[in-house]
């Protein structure tokens, strides 16, 4: 049995009484435990729609998602969030009046696991991301690369199972955005934790080791 | 989530030093009302039992002659038409005889007259005159200035007020004349009266009394005798029969006070003003008054909190991509709700503790003035008006709190419902 199975996934957005978008048209796919894998298609073919399925944002679907043999409609929602799931964005999202130490603590904040050594999982975080020395910058005061570590660096602190980036070099420059998805391979490795990242890039893709293809809701 | 509040608070210290005016003009409103009104009532009780002893008790007919009719001289044809208890020498006798009484005396009042300085034109603008048969160092009055003196018929005491409004020393009026003249315009004689009209008395100012009421004091004797010229009785005897003493003042023993007071009333049929009676009366007065201020009070704190719910709304608007991430990352609609109930709370909060701060300063600020003002109206027992109250301090900025939290209750819930997909998309 795969560690994440979806299956005949399907959502509809009604956005009138005669107007509704088939977003995604029963997308199935397995992924193994600490796979690195993308998923690729263009505008509109349901990446960000499966995404936020998986990231737990968006619960009205249709068909299954098993994360670690167990329905994740079967999870609290925001357990889900918090442990099962990170989730990176591509306008890395920091609260502009935290510092990178305080972003990256924030999941933490809203938990319930009070008590564990989280300043030394902070420390590890922040040598990984390779932010140590800039700890009490303010995002403003980093730039879009480093911005993007401190999101990575928020996404893993509860240490979640599973890392879900949604283009997140799309607002990066090229050299940037390789160092960015060399920091996610070595997350893949050294957290073992799986990771999806959704792109529109393929060169970007290609540096995973698999490639799912989405094409106007469906995996190709 | 308690810091990240405070950070959402202090991110927008304009708008949110604002929207805690509203709160700080309701927390001024409502201290002042509490702690002024506290204060007022203090102030009032003090002056009051610096004058008034709670052992003694003050009787009059059942027509409370004794206080608020008593600014209308009785007329003969008038106490004619009337059946009431008069408090004459037979009463006067009867509660001399009751246990616990030590002593009785008559008093008499006399209003309607224009008080005039020998040699001057001005009238002294009260002319509220007593009788009484005590002597001038009797604490009944206040303290007496100079030596102890019995009043003569011709006698008058005046107290310290009436100098300084001639703006002359305490030793150069003493000896001085004082006359009172009837006057149709400062009195409620009937028309049908003209025996008060154009008459007038002259007393020799024997004693002048520190005492917290601006008042003249005669001997019973030559008051009785002016009651019965301007009333238009044949004589004394008919006057007391007809009329009585304006009130007598009963001295008690200290525990026998209500005991006297009951027996007076069932078996005498007399009115009687306790001190007692008098304190419950301001309190209940300044409480009630308290409370209608309070309910003003509350309306600006309605609108405090009004302008609380349209900033916590604005504030979900600017914050709805931060709501998103922050539900994004783990964040439950629970915390999302308790953030912006702290965040309503901290407003309230900042306006309570700023509001109450102001309120401090100027009552520093107010209370010398406010003690000096009173002084000069009589109240000279008060050295002090505002008196800080911790607790009440403590209960105001609770209730700032509560104001915050409940004003913010709409707008917590309306954030944490907020759906985080629709909320991450929100430019």
């Amino acid at each position: 049995m795969a560690y994440i199975e979806i299956k005949d996934l399907k959502r509809e957005y009604v956005m009138s009484k005669d107007v509704s978008v088939n977003a995604l048209r029963g997308v199935s796919f397995d992924i193994e435990k600490g796979e690195f894998l993308s998923v690729v298609g263009s505008s509109g073919s349901g990446k960000s729609t499966l995404l936020n399925i998986l990231g737990g944002l968006d619960w009205e679907y249709e068909g299954n998602i098993i994360v670690d043999g167990k329905d994740i409609k079967e999870y609290d929602h925001n357990f889900y969030r918090r442990y099962v799931v990170g989730t990176i964005f591509q306008q890395f999202h920091l609260i502009p009046s935290l510092n990178v130490e305080e972003n990256i603590l924030l999941p933490y904040k809203f938990s319930k696991r009070k008590g564990e050594n989280i300043n030394q999982r902070l420390e590890y975080i922040l040598k990984m991301i390779g932010l140590e020395d800039r700890r009490k910058h303010l995002p403003k005061e980093l730039s879009g690369g480093q911005a993007q570590r401190v999101a990575i660096g928020r996404a893993l602190i509860d240490s979640p199972k599973i890392v879900l980036a949604d283009e997140p070099t799309g607002n990066l420059d090229s050299k940037t955005g390789d160092s960015i998805v060399t920091l996610l391979e070595e997350l893949n490795k050294e957290e073992e934790v799986t990771v999806i990242l959704v792109t529109h890039d393929r060169k970007i893709a290609e540096k995973t080791k698999r490639i799912i293809t989405l094409v106007d809701g469906r995996n190709v | 989530m308690f810091k990240y509040a405070l950070d959402l608070v202090t991110r927008r210290k304009l708008r949110t030093m604002l929207t805690s005016l509203g709160i700080t003009i309701a927390v001024m409103l409502m201290t002042f009302i509490l702690f002024g009104m506290t204060d007022l009532q203090r102030a009032i009780l003090t002056q009051f039992s610096s004058v008034f002893k709670p052992t003694d008790l003050y009787v009059s007919s059942q027509e409370m002659r004794g206080f608020g009719s008593s600014l209308s001289a009785p007329t003969k044809e008038a106490q004619e038409q009337e059946e009431e208890v008069i408090v004459d020498d037979g009463i006067k006798d009867e509660i001399e005889e009751i246990d616990g009484v030590v002593d009785v005396y008559p008093m008499f009042f006399l209003s309607g007259f224009e008080v005039y300085l020998g040699g001057d034109d001005v009238p002294y603008p009260s002319s509220f005159i007593q009788a009484m048969d005590l002597p001038g160092d009797d604490e009944m009055y206040g303290y007496f200035i100079g030596d102890e003196v019995v009043l003569e018929d011709t006698g008058i005491f005046i107290s310290d007020f009436v100098p300084s409004y001639f703006e002359i020393s305490n030793e150069e009026i003493l000896g001085k004349k004082i006359i009172l003249k009837s006057s149709p315009t400062t009195s409620f004689v009937p028309a049908s009266n003209r025996n008060r009209i154009d008459r007038e008395y002259e007393f020799i100012v024997q004693g002048i009394v520190d005492t917290s009421g601006d008042s003249f004091w005669i001997n019973t004797s030559r008051a009785l005798d002016i009651l019965v010229e301007t009333g238009g009785f044949e004589d004394k005897d008919e006057y007391t029969e007809l009329v009585g003493y304006s009130q007598l003042l009963v001295s008690t023993e200290e525990d026998k006070t209500a005991e006297v007071e009951e027996y007076m009333v069932e078996e005498l049929g007399v009115n009687v003003i306790s001190t007692k009676t008098i304190i419950d009366f301001i309190s209940t007065l300044t409480s009630g008054l308290t409370i209608a201020l309070v309910i003003f009070g509350s309306i600006s704190a309605l609108v405090a909190s009004i302008g609380i719910i349209n900033t916590m709304i604005m504030s979900i608007y600017e914050q709805t991509k931060e709501i998103g991430i922050i539900k994004a990352i783990g964040a439950s609609n629970r915390q999302v709700l308790i953030i912006f109930l702290i965040q309503s709370g901290l407003i309230g909060l900042i306006g309570g503790v700023v509001g109450l701060a102001v309120t401090f300063g100027l009552m520093q600020l107010a209370d010398p003035f406010l003690v000096d003002l009173l002084q000069e109206q009589g109240f000279t027992a008060i050295e002090k008006f505002f008196f800080f109250q911790p607790v009440n301090a403590i209960y105001i900025t609770l209730g700032s709190i509560l104001v915050g939290i409940l004003a913010g209750i709409y707008p917590a819930m309306k954030a944490a419902r907020l759906d985080p997909v629709k909320a991450l998309r929100y430019e």
